[in-house]
């Protein structure tokens, strides 16, 4: 079947993409592929497309638990039943049900986490697979701004089912992460497909504030950009004020992070999809895996910790190619919070050692780590980050000496730091440039730049003006009666 | 000083606990701690309405909003964390509750173990039958459990009028709960609600639009909740579709999984201490769950386990105290065990409500 014809068969999609039918093209001709395709580009049709025209079933490696959940159900809302999302938050009952009838499904979201575990792997072999996609595929790499150690196992589960067609999909990974990515899936060829990350309806301004002013500048952007929109916090307490600072200012606004509750989060993000909600005030829980095409502003409350998740976070606007901008908000001093956050992910020296030594005290070994955790992670102050980053390493080196192990936690730890703070000092070294923001984002891509746009960034110059809200927003009604408000759910005239 | 709402439940409560319980029999009652303690004390010092009233309040909060209630002079500091309520404490109280009087269904004793499940398949049956009157079918499910996902699948499966007629019979049943109790306000419950294009409000945004404290929203939301199921127990023949979805399962006695099986052992004509033995607990374990039993169990006859006699002595000791406390009733009949006191004491709890 040619690919046009199956993209109508199969989906309810008119055209590719920039990037889709390449990657497509390349994964049905039998090709490991890696995929760098801008976010909002659609790139679940990738593997869905290729997973429809091949017998056997696609497996989908997948960072997150909320995108998993979202990918699964925005597959299953479009009329495809045949996907499920394996993690360790399902029900035990539910997993044993859905381990038992894989042969059922057709696209298979699965944690890394769980593909560890043997007996997982096992089912899996007597899969038919006819795709391998690692999605999110940056987390695999050491380089990558958001290295997960669950991932670096990736290559050898590949390897033992079997090496089957790969896909690593990315929306933000410079060259040398892409090389990476390859080295550690194993993967001894490949094809490459990279689309520039540049977004032309987007403009770029960087704004310094006044650490006083900030709070002030955030109302009066959000008040007067039109929406709808996304604000982004590293904290969860911080976007939380703020929200209700907006609403009290009579803005439509809510929080969104990974504290609320399952419903709540749903709820919320089903409003701002259906534009029942104008603002979100998000920590980069939000966005993954949202369909919303019209996002017309993002802003920045705080600096992003790297510059790849600050092109994926401002990439969410604009999907439409309507003009739209994004604002980042920086006062000085602000990396301090940035290099605080990065040294938290990251136990300290004095961690390590204290409990590498109390291990040996009691004579644990690296395999029985999980036994021993109430006991050592509060002696040892461990954050929950932190021990899970621990962990993980015990039981991948659990055949090597403690001491060999805490040699190499160290160093690991002490690389990971300087990769974190570079990642800030890149971010701040942006924030500062004088130069076109466009040309530098594009550079640290390793991409040629050769831009002339009108509206293009705060460096260029260019009017917030034309970003400012035409008509204010009229408030929903909730005049009418209840009996009236259940009527029009229930009964259709 | 002006109190909030939930500061103004939280001094009722103190207040009818007459300093004889610490804070965190308030903290567990709130939660809905199913132990034989909370439940006890929530018998015994009428507070059953407020049995899991506020299960998202934290220890601290709790802690917190004491200390700031004491430092305002409406709360008195009597023992460690226990705090008595001072006249002016007790006349802002009451004035708060004049205007927003606890709601008369809320019965989380009764009902806490269905709530939730009662709700999501609610909520997302209202929702499915929304979009299957517009012939919708791209959206996404606001409740997201397999388990009610699966349950709503399976009861529209089994229904055979169409599709149509189900939506109506929905919207009749709800109306007709609702236009039986006008002093309600099932517009909190509305709102909530997600149907066709118009995604239902957080509890947040529900309690901002009526202009209500968010405590208060929540209380008044499960209020509703209750409301219904109570009217679905008193007239289910008259309600099949809402019947079906208020029909979880569990037990309607809401004990603990392990009060449960004590029972079901006991009803087999086991004795406690052979209970214990089986299942490799303390007789003192057993011994809660009968008292937690008797509790629950109107119809459980505690006679076997203390005689007549002994009752009525425990009675008439409780009646002259004035404290609730186990040591001095214990002080007037000596012959009594503290199980026993306690097993008379959630009988006689029960008949007082």
């Amino acid at each position: 079947m040619e690919l046009m014809e199956a993209l109508r068969v199969y989906t309810s999609h008119k055209e590719f993409r920039p990037g889709q039918k390449r990657t497509i093209s390349s994964v049905l001709g039998g090709k490991h592929t890696i995929s760098m395709l801008p976010t909002g580009t659609g790139k679940s049709l990738c593997y869905q497309l290729p997973g429809y025209m091949r017998k056997g079933s696609v497996l989908i490696v997948s960072p997150l638990l909320s995108l998993m959940h979202d990918q699964v159900e925005q597959l299953r809302a479009a009329g495809e039943k045949r996907a499920v999302a394996l993690n360790s938050f399902l029900p035990l009952e539910e997993k044993n049900r859905a381990m038992a009838s894989l042969e059922g499904y057709k696209f298979i979201f699965i944690s890394p986490e769980m593909l560890g575990i043997p007996m997982v792997t096992a089912r899996m072999k007597e899969l038919e697979i006819a795709l391998f996609v690692v999605d999110e595929a940056h987390c695999i790499s050491q380089w990558g701004y958001d290295f997960r150690p669950d991932y670096a196992r990736l290559g050898d589960v590949r390897e033992n089912l079997g090496n089957p067609i790969t896909l690593a999909l990315t929306a933000t990974a410079t060259s040398e992460v892409r090389a990476d990515i390859a080295r550690q899936l194993h993967l001894d060829d490949w094809e490459e497909i990279v689309y520039s990350i540049d977004r032309p309806a987007i403009a770029i301004s960087v704004e310094q504030v006044g650490r006083d002013k900030k709070l002030s500048r955030v109302i009066e952007l959000a008040e007067s950009l039109e929406g709808p929109g996304i604000i982004y916090f590293s904290s969860k307490r911080k976007a939380e004020e703020i929200a209700i600072l907006l609403r009290q200012h009579g803005m439509n606004a809510m929080s969104y992070h990974g504290g609320l509750e399952q419903e709540n989060r749903i709820l919320i993000q089903q409003q701002f999809v259906k534009g029942q909600l104008d603002i979100i005030c998000a920590t980069s829980a939000f966005g993954m895996g949202i369909n919303k095409q019209d996002v017309r502003f993002i802003l920045h409350y705080h600096m992003p910790l790297d510059i790849e998740s600050y092109v994926q976070e401002i990439g969410r606007a604009g999907r439409d190619n309507g003009k739209s901008i994004a604002i980042l908000l920086y006062s000085p001093g602000d990396e301090q919070l940035s290099f605080g956050l990065a040294a938290l992910e990251l136990p300290d020296d004095i961690q390590i050692s204290s409990f590498f030594s109390l291990a040996k005290e009691i004579g644990m070994k690296p395999g029985d780590c999980k036994t021993y955790e109430k006991q050592l992670v509060p002696s040892a102050g461990l954050t929950e980050i932190q021990w899970r980053l621990l962990c993980d390493f015990l039981l991948r080196w659990k055949q090597e000496k403690m001491g060999a192990i805490e040699e190499k936690f160290s160093l690991y730890v002490e690389q990971r730091r300087k990769v974190k703070s570079n990642k800030i000092k890149d971010m701040l070294a942006f924030i500062s440039a004088e130069s076109c923001k466009r040309v530098f984002l594009l550079k640290f891509f390793g991409e040629n730049a050769d831009i002339s746009k009108e509206t293009c960034c705060s460096s260029c110059g260019f009017s917030y003006l034309s970003f400012v809200k035409k008509i204010k927003n009229s408030s929903r009604n909730y005049h009418v009666t209840w009996q009236e408000e259940l009527a029009s759910l229930l009964l259709r005239r | 000083m002006e109190i909030t709402y939930f500061e103004a439940v939280l001094l009722h409560c103190l207040n009818r606990l007459k300093g004889e319980r610490t804070i965190f029999s308030l903290f567990h009652l709130f939660h809905g701690k199913k132990s034989a303690q909370t439940i006890q004390d929530a018998h015994f010092y009428h507070l059953t309405p407020f049995f899991h009233s506020f299960p998202e309040i934290e220890r601290e909060k709790l802690i917190e909003t004491a200390i700031h209630l004491q430092s305002s002079g409406l709360l008195i500091l009597t023992a460690a964390d226990t705090w008595m309520v001072t006249k002016s404490g007790k006349m802002k109280a009451d004035r708060i509750l004049k205007a927003y009087p606890i709601p008369q269904y809320h019965d989380g004793l009764k009902y806490q173990h269905i709530t939730r499940v009662f709700w999501e398949r609610l909520s997302l049956l209202v929702q499915v039958c929304s979009n299957l009157l517009y012939e919708q079918k791209d959206y996404i499910p606001i409740q997201n459990r397999q388990e009610t996902l699966q349950w709503v699948k399976s009861f529209l499966l089994h229904r055979k009028e169409k599709r149509r007629d189900i939506s109506e019979r929905l919207y009749r049943e709800l109306l007709y709960c609702f236009e039986r109790a006008p002093a309600l306000n099932p517009t909190l419950f509305i709102l909530r609600l997600t149907g066709h294009q118009r995604i239902g409000l957080t509890p947040i945004q529900a309690a901002e639009v009526t202009g209500m404290d968010y405590f208060r929203f929540q209380l008044e939301f499960t209020n509703l909740l209750h409301f219904l199921l109570k009217t679905i127990e008193e007239q289910g023949s008259s309600l099949p579709i809402l019947s079906a979805v208020s029909n979880i399962g569990r037990a309607a006695a809401p004990f603990t999984l392990s009060a449960e099986k004590t029972f079901s052992l006991l009803n087999k004509g086991y004795q406690p201490d052979e209970i214990a033995a089986m299942r490799n607990l303390k007789l003192n374990t057993i011994e809660d769950h009968i008292v937690e039993i008797a509790l629950n169990a109107p119809k459980f006859d505690i006679s076997k386990y203390v005689q007549r006699k002994k009752e009525e002595k425990i009675i008439e000791a409780a009646s002259n105290t004035t404290v609730r406390k186990l040591k001095e009733i214990r002080s007037f009949v000596p012959e009594a065990s503290y199980f026993e006191i306690r097993l008379v004491l959630a009988r006689s709890g029960q008949k007082w409500n």
